[in-house]
C-alpha cells in the first residue's frame, strides 16, 4: 500500500473504468469536484458517490455519470480535497488538494494541484 | 445522447430554414386571413403577422421556472436533459408560429439575433479562455474594490463577456483564501452587468441602440452620471460585506505584489472580435449584407476567431485555465430555447407599450424594461420599449434620422431604457449571457453558488432594489 506522498512522489498511476477510479492509496474524503459538481457527501446513502476501501487500493464510483471521461474536457481533472489515513484530519496543513487527469488506456495521472488551477478548498 | 441533442437542434434549424422560405418567397398570406384583428409590424420588412395569443408564453415561463428549480429538485433529470427541454419547449414556439400564425420571419430574425450573440459569447469565451491572468496580490476589501471598478471599466472597451471571462478566474485565485458566494455575485452585479452601461460594446442593448442611430458617445454622455454613484455605492456596499471576512488567517502564503500576464495572442483575437462587432452594413455601408442568411461577416469572423484561438491556444494556460467547452454549450442550448420561446411574450409586451406609450412616463419605462429586461433577453427588451418610447412622438425605429431625432428630443426616456436594460441585468442568472457562465466556472472551482432564487432573494433584491429605486427616485421619477 502507498501513501499519497509516495504516489506523488513517484509518479504513480491510477485506473479508470466508465464511472470507476481506482486509486493506488487509502485516504479520508473531504470534497470532490467534478465539471461543476461539488460532492461532499461521501455517506453510504450518497447519490453522488460511492467509496470502498480494499486492501492496497480505493474504488471511487461516480454514480452520476455513465462514463466518467465523457463529462470532462482534455484540460480538465477531477478534483479531491483528501487526507491521508491515519493522519490528523482536523490540521488543515494535512489536506491535500489532487487533480486526476484520466487519460488514454484507462490511466489517471494524479497531480498535486497545480498553483495555477483554481480549486477551492 | 450527445448525438440526439445534435439532431435535435438540427431538426429545429432546419424546420425554422426550410419553412422559413415563405419569407424569402413572400408567400406570406396574412392579408387574406379574415380571423387576424391584431397585428404587429415586422421590423425590417414592414410585413403584418397576427399576434400570439397569450397562452404561448407558457413554453417560455416553463423553461424559466426549470431553469429555476431544474438544479435543485430535480438536478440529475436536469443535468442530463436540459439541452432537450429547451429544444424541445423551443419547438413548441417554432410549430405555433409556422402552423398557426405562418410567420417564420419573427423566427428568422430571432435565429439571426441567436447566431449574432452566441458568436460574440463563444469567441469571446474562447479568446479569453487562452488568456492566464494571476494576480499575486493579498486580497483585501480595498484591492478587491479597485478589481471590481477596472474590471466595470474595462467591460465598456471589451464587453461585459469579456471583461467577465478574462477577470473571473484572477479574481477567484487572489481571493482564494477567502471567497465566499458574495464575491462572485457582486462580481455579476459589477463586471457582468452595470459595468458595462457607457459604450455600446458594453453590453449588447446598448449596441443594438447603436446599430439603430443611436450615436456612439451618447451613452457615455447621458449616463455616467447615474453609472458613477451607482457603481460608487455598489462598491461600497460590497466592502461593507468584505471587510467583515477575515478569511483564512493561518495562510502564511506571502505575495510578491505581480500581475502574471500570458497569452498576448489571444489578446490579439479579442481586438479582433471587439472590431468585428462594428462589421454591421448598418454602420459601414461597404459591409456586404448576407441575407437572406442568418448571420453576417461579422459572426463568420468571430466564429473563425473562436476556431484558431482554440487550436492555436497554448495548451499549459488551457489546462491551467481548465478549458471546457461546458459552460458554453449550456449557455448556447437554453439561450436557444429562451430566444425562440420569448418571441411571443416580447411581441406582446411590444403591443402593450405601444399601446400604452402615451401614458408611459420615463420611471415606467424605467421599471418595465428593468423589470423585463432580468428574465428576458435584455437586448429585444430595449428595443421593444425604444420603439414604444418613440412612438410617443410619432417617431420610427427602423429609420435612422427619426431616432437621432428622438436622442435629442426628449433624452430622459432612452437614457431610462438604457440603464434600466443594462443594470436590471444582474437582477438574475439568465439576465445577461455572463451570468450564467461566471456561475459555471465558480462551480467548477469548487464554489457552491447560490440557486436561481437565493441569487434573487438574498442577494439581487435586497441589494440591487434598493440602489435601482434611488437611482429611479433621482433620475427619473
Amino acid at each position: 500500500m502507498h501513501s499519497i506522498e509516495e504516489v506523488l512522489s513517484k509518479k504513480l498511476y491510477g485506473l479508470h473504468y466508465y464511472n470507476r477510479i481506482i486509486l493506488p492509496f487509502k485516504a479520508h474524503f473531504l470534497k470532490v469536484i467534478v465539471s461543476d459538481n461539488i460532492i461532499t457527501d461521501f455517506s453510504t446513502n450518497s447519490k453522488g458517490i460511492f467509496i470502498r476501501e480494499k486492501e492496497d487500493f480505493t474504488d471511487v464510483y461516480f454514480l452520476e455519470y455513465k462514463d466518467i471521461k465523457d463529462t470532462l474536457s482534455k484540460y480538465e481533472a477531477v478534483k479531491m480535497v483528501i487526507v491521508e489515513k491515519g493522519k490528523d484530519i482536523f490540521d488543515f496543513k494535512n489536506h491535500i488538494k489532487l487533480s486526476l487527469y484520466l487519460e488514454g488506456k484507462h490511466k489517471v495521472n494524479i497531480e498535486e494541484s497545480d498553483h495555477d488551477i483554481i480549486f477551492l478548498e | 445522447m450527445r448525438k440526439n441533442q445534435i439532431i435535435l437542434i438540427a431538426l429545429s434549424f432546419c424546420i425554422i430554414f426550410l419553412l422559413g422560405e415563405n419569407v424569402f418567397g413572400g408567400n406570406n398570406d396574412i392579408a387574406i386571413q379574415d380571423t387576424v384583428t391584431t397585428v404587429t409590424l415586422s421590423e425590417e420588412t414592414g410585413e403584418e403577422h397576427e399576434l400570439p395569443e397569450l397562452f404561448m408564453v407558457i413554453p417560455f415561463v416553463t423553461l424559466l421556472l426549470m431553469i429555476a428549480t431544474g438544479p435543485i429538485f430535480y438536478h440529475h433529470f436536469w443535468e442530463r436533459h436540459y439541452p432537450k427541454v429547451a429544444i424541445a419547449l423551443g419547438t413548441i414556439t417554432v410549430i405555433y408560429y409556422l402552423a398557426v400564425l405562418n410567420d417564420s420571419h419573427s423566427l428568422l430574425h430571432s435565429l439571426a439575433e441567436y447566431l449574432s450573440f452566441i458568436a460574440l459569447l463563444g469567441s469571446l469565451f474562447v479568446a479569453a479562455g487562452g488568456i492566464f491572468v494571476r494576480v499575486n496580490k493579498r486580497a483585501t476589501p480595498f484591492v478587491n474594490v479597485l478589481f471590481l471598478l477596472f474590471g466595470a471599466v474595462i467591460s465598456n472597451v471589451i464587453g461585459t463577456t469579456g471583461a467577465s471571462m478574462l477577470l473571473i478566474r484572477p479574481y477567484i485565485k487572489m481571493n482564494r483564501n477567502r471567497i465566499k458566494p458574495y464575491h462572485i455575485i457582486f462580481f455579476i452585479f459589477i463586471v457582468s452587468n452595470i459595468g458595462g452601461a457607457l459604450t455600446p460594446i458594453g453590453d449588447p442593448p446598448l449596441f443594438l441602440g447603436f446599430l439603430r442611430g443611436v450615436p456612439f458617445f451618447w451613452v457615455f454622455g447621458n449616463v455616467w452620471y447615474i453609472w458613477l454613484p451607482t457603481l460608487l455605492l455598489l462598491l461600497f456596499v460590497f466592502y461593507v460585506f468584505d471587510s467583515f471576512n477575515k478569511g483564512n488567517n493561518n495562510n502564511e502564503e506571502e505575495f510578491t505584489g505581480k500581475i502574471e500576464f500570458k497569452g498576448m495572442k489571444n489578446v490579439g483575437y479579442l481586438v479582433i472580435i471587439i472590431l468585428s462587432v462594428f462589421i454591421d452594413p448598418n454602420v459601414f455601408s461597404w459591409v456586404p449584407s448576407l441575407a437572406p442568411l442568418p448571420f453576417g461577416i461579422r459572426e463568420i469572423i468571430m466564429f473563425s476567431v473562436m476556431f484558431f484561438a482554440y487550436k492555436g491556444a497554448d495548451q499549459e494556460i488551457l489546462k491551467a485555465n481548465e478549458f471546457d467547452f461546458e459552460p458554453i454549450k449550456e449557455v448556447a442550448y437554453l439561450f436557444i430555447g429562451i430566444f425562440i420561446t420569448m418571441i411571443p411574450a416580447l411581441q406582446l409586451i411590444a403591443h402593450e407599450a405601444n399601446l400604452l406609450a402615451d401614458k408611459l412616463t420615463a420611471g415606467v419605462f424605467y421599471w418595465a424594461t428593468g423589470a423585463l429586461s432580468g428574465f428576458l433577453d435584455n437586448a429585444p427588451t430595449y428595443l421593444n420599449f425604444l420603439s414604444a418610447a418613440m412612438g410617443k412622438y410619432n417617431l420610427d425605429i427602423n429609420v435612422k434620422a427619426d431616432v437621432l431625432e428622438f436622442v435629442h428630443h426628449d433624452i430622459i426616456y432612452l437614457r431610462a431604457i438604457s440603464v434600466a436594460a443594462v443594470f436590471f441585468g444582474a437582477m438574475t442568472y439568465i439576465g445577461n449571457g455572463p451570468n450564467f457562465m461566471v456561475k459555471s466556472i465558480c462551480e467548477r472551482a469548487g464554489i457552491k453558488m447560490p440557486s436561481f432564487f437565493s441569487y434573487m432573494f438574498k442577494y439581487s433584491i435586497p441589494i440591487l432594489i434598493p440602489i435601482f429605486i434611488i437611482v429611479w427616485a433621482i433620475f427619473f421619477r
